[in-house]
């Protein structure tokens, strides 16, 4: 049985990670995976889309989640440099806890980027998120995040910030 | 009455040094690649294994047609045009499908998978109706090369084969690495947006000169990717720069590896294993080990298909001041314990969540937005004239940071545009 307490810390957490995400913080976001992250942003909205077999966007495990963010901590990623002014809202939030006790978030998010990098651009990107989050030494830990966006099968521009 | 239209000098446009940025900029010049290159022009459409059943389709766009490629009751494939003859309605708005016909949604007008008309509802409307007048638009010409469909709505002019010429090669390159010697696209396509005249995609995929700058933040963070050899000291830098004719353009890493599978990310393993006794078997130790040192090829097929090394791409244009890059995976058939390789490789590399394309079209972006000057008229193309040789099967060859296949790529474009 979910208490609210750890309802609670769930919400929080997604919160927070998005806020990090947000201000472009790497340090503090990459801190906040497990070491057997999943990151996955298909390329599709399809429910039975298969990473093994079908093309994502992003599908990071832990060493590529690593040089996802070396490269933006570079200086040099041009595609966020300088990072996009970006602020999410996060909303329709939904709690589970699976049967290995992992938390199962799932939310919607309205994200206002503002890309600088070249034109001065307003992107709106819109989705559904689902966070697992576990406890590691007592510390909630998101092991897996997969973000489907509702364009995810048109043509995206630049997606180097953290989605 | 009729109106003088100023026709556009594109002799004086591209120059062998130096291109005007109107080239970039005006939309009438848009207007006329979209005819001259994109429409009577061979043009990459996809690949047969997109659609291997019959009534099996998907859509795509020919410059800025929208088109329908779709394997027919016999097994061939046409290229329709995705309008209705009647009214002009779009016919398919889905990326893919299986149908048995096409039915327009606004007065029921049903065609054939050849785009045959079947069948218009309340015939009694029209004294007589030729339905054999009013089938679907289609390509003049469909042809393939090892699956990949090229189409032109000219029914005169080059032939596909000598359109392609010698750079047939570079599809072989690719495909041969296939134990079956097939290629197949079963990973769907990613997309991703560029604000820049299209014609910066193929440029930006021959330009082997801004590697260790634009892409600086990899080679800070992987220094041992594939592309390794191709930055640092000028003379030590080993790979090439190939002009195989007609606009179609190699960047040739290869001379810089130094062991097999450089290009696979140094791949090993029992999976490897089995593929190189299978490329050994058919092939010859001695062509096998070429194969597997040098991969496959990173080409230009004019006007629009990339060959990406371990991905095949498609420029689409848009509008004069944008376009949109495809990619998809490579599989080969025969190996599929690869595909995940592959599938992670081409996230890496393109598409606009990876590590390498957005920072290509973030400086795409920034060049269409600096072309705005308009004080300053001409772009730079001369690097490297002074250094450029033949090869002996009069291929002109050069340092992979020079601009030979950029001046190339122009060439042929004025040869193409000039012709009215």
């Amino acid at each position: 049985m979910l208490t609210d307490t750890e309802r609670q810390a769930a919400t929080e957490f997604v919160y927070r990670e998005a806020r990090l995400a947000d201000e472009a913080r790497y340090a503090e976001w990459h801190a906040l995976w497990t070491d057997d992250a999943v990151y996955w942003v298909p390329a599709t909205t399809d429910p039975g889309a298969d990473p093994e077999k079908h093309l994502s966007h992003i599908y990071d495990n832990r060493a590529r989640l690593d040089t996802r963010i070396k490269l933006l901590q570079t200086g040099h990623r041009y595609s966020q440099e300088p990072a996009s002014a970006m602020r999410r809202v996060i909303s329709n939030v939904e709690i589970e806890q699976a049967e290995d006790g992992e938390l199962v978030v799932s939310a919607n998010f309205v994200l206002a980027e503002l890309s600088v990098q070249a034109k001065h651009e307003m992107h709106w990107w819109v989705g559904r998120t689902t966070h697992r989050l576990r406890r590691v030494n007592g510390v909630l830990k998101m092991r897996h995040k997969k973000v489907v966006l509702v364009n995810a099968a048109e043509p995206l521009p630049n997606l180097t910030f953290l989605i | 009455m009729s109106i003088a239209v100023p026709v556009i000098d594109y002799k004086a446009l591209v120059q062998d040094d130096r291109i005007h940025v109107s080239l970039y900029t005006d939309p009438r010049i848009f207007a006329d690649e979209m005819d001259r290159i994109f429409t009577r022009g061979w043009v990459f459409v996809g690949h047969a294994s997109e659609i291997p059943r019959s009534g099996d389709y998907v859509t795509r766009e020919l410059g800025t047609q929208p088109v329908i490629m779709v394997r027919g009751k016999d097994g061939g494939v046409s290229v329709l045009v995705n309008r209705c003859m009647h009214r002009g309605t779009m016919l398919c708005t889905a990326g893919r499908g299986a149908t048995r016909t096409f039915a327009c949604p606004y007065h029921g007008w049903t065609y054939d998978l050849d785009g045959t008309l079947l069948g218009v509802p309340y015939p009694g409307g029209y004294a007589e109706f030729d339905k054999s007048a009013h089938g679907l638009r289609h390509a003049a010409r469909v042809a393939s090369y090892r699956g990949f469909v090229f189409a032109s709505f000219s029914p005169t002019g080059p032939s596909l084969a000598e359109h392609l010429g010698r750079a047939t090669k570079l599809i072989d390159r690719s495909c041969d690495l296939s134990p079956e010697g097939e290629i197949e696209l079963s990973a769907g396509w990613v997309k991703h947006r560029c604000a820049a005249n299209w014609k910066a995609l193929p440029e930006n995929d021959s330009d082997g000169y801004h590697l260790g700058f634009v892409h600086l933040s990899l080679f800070k963070t992987v220094p041992q990717s594939q592309y390794q050899r191709v930055v640092g000291e000028e003379k030590a830098i080993k790979a090439v720069v190939r002009d195989w004719g007609n606009g179609h353009l190699e960047i040739d890493w290869s001379p810089g590896y130094q062991r097999p599978f450089e290009w696979f990310g140094n791949a090993s393993g029992p999976a490897v294993e089995r593929f190189v006794a299978a490329l050994e078997r058919r092939d010859g130790p001695e062509v096998a080990r070429r194969r597997i040192m040098e991969g496959p090829a990173h080409a230009l097929i004019f006007p629009n298909l990339f060959l990406g090394e371990t991905n095949i791409a498609i420029v689409q244009p848009t509008g004069v001041e944008e376009c949109v890059h495809w990619h998809t995976p490579m599989f080969w058939k025969g190996v599929p314990e690869f595909n995940s390789r592959l599938l992670r490789m081409s996230e890496a590399g393109m598409g606009p969540a990876s590590f390498l394309m957005p920072e290509d079209l973030t400086v795409a972006a920034r060049n269409q937005a600096g072309l705005h000057a308009a004080t300053v008229e001409w772009l730079e193309l001369a690097r490297g004239f002074n250094r450029e040789v033949e090869d002996a099967e009069g291929r002109i060859v050069s340092h992979v940071t020079d601009e030979t296949i950029n001046r190339a790529l122009w060439k042929h474009y004025r040869t193409v545009m000039a012709v009215a």
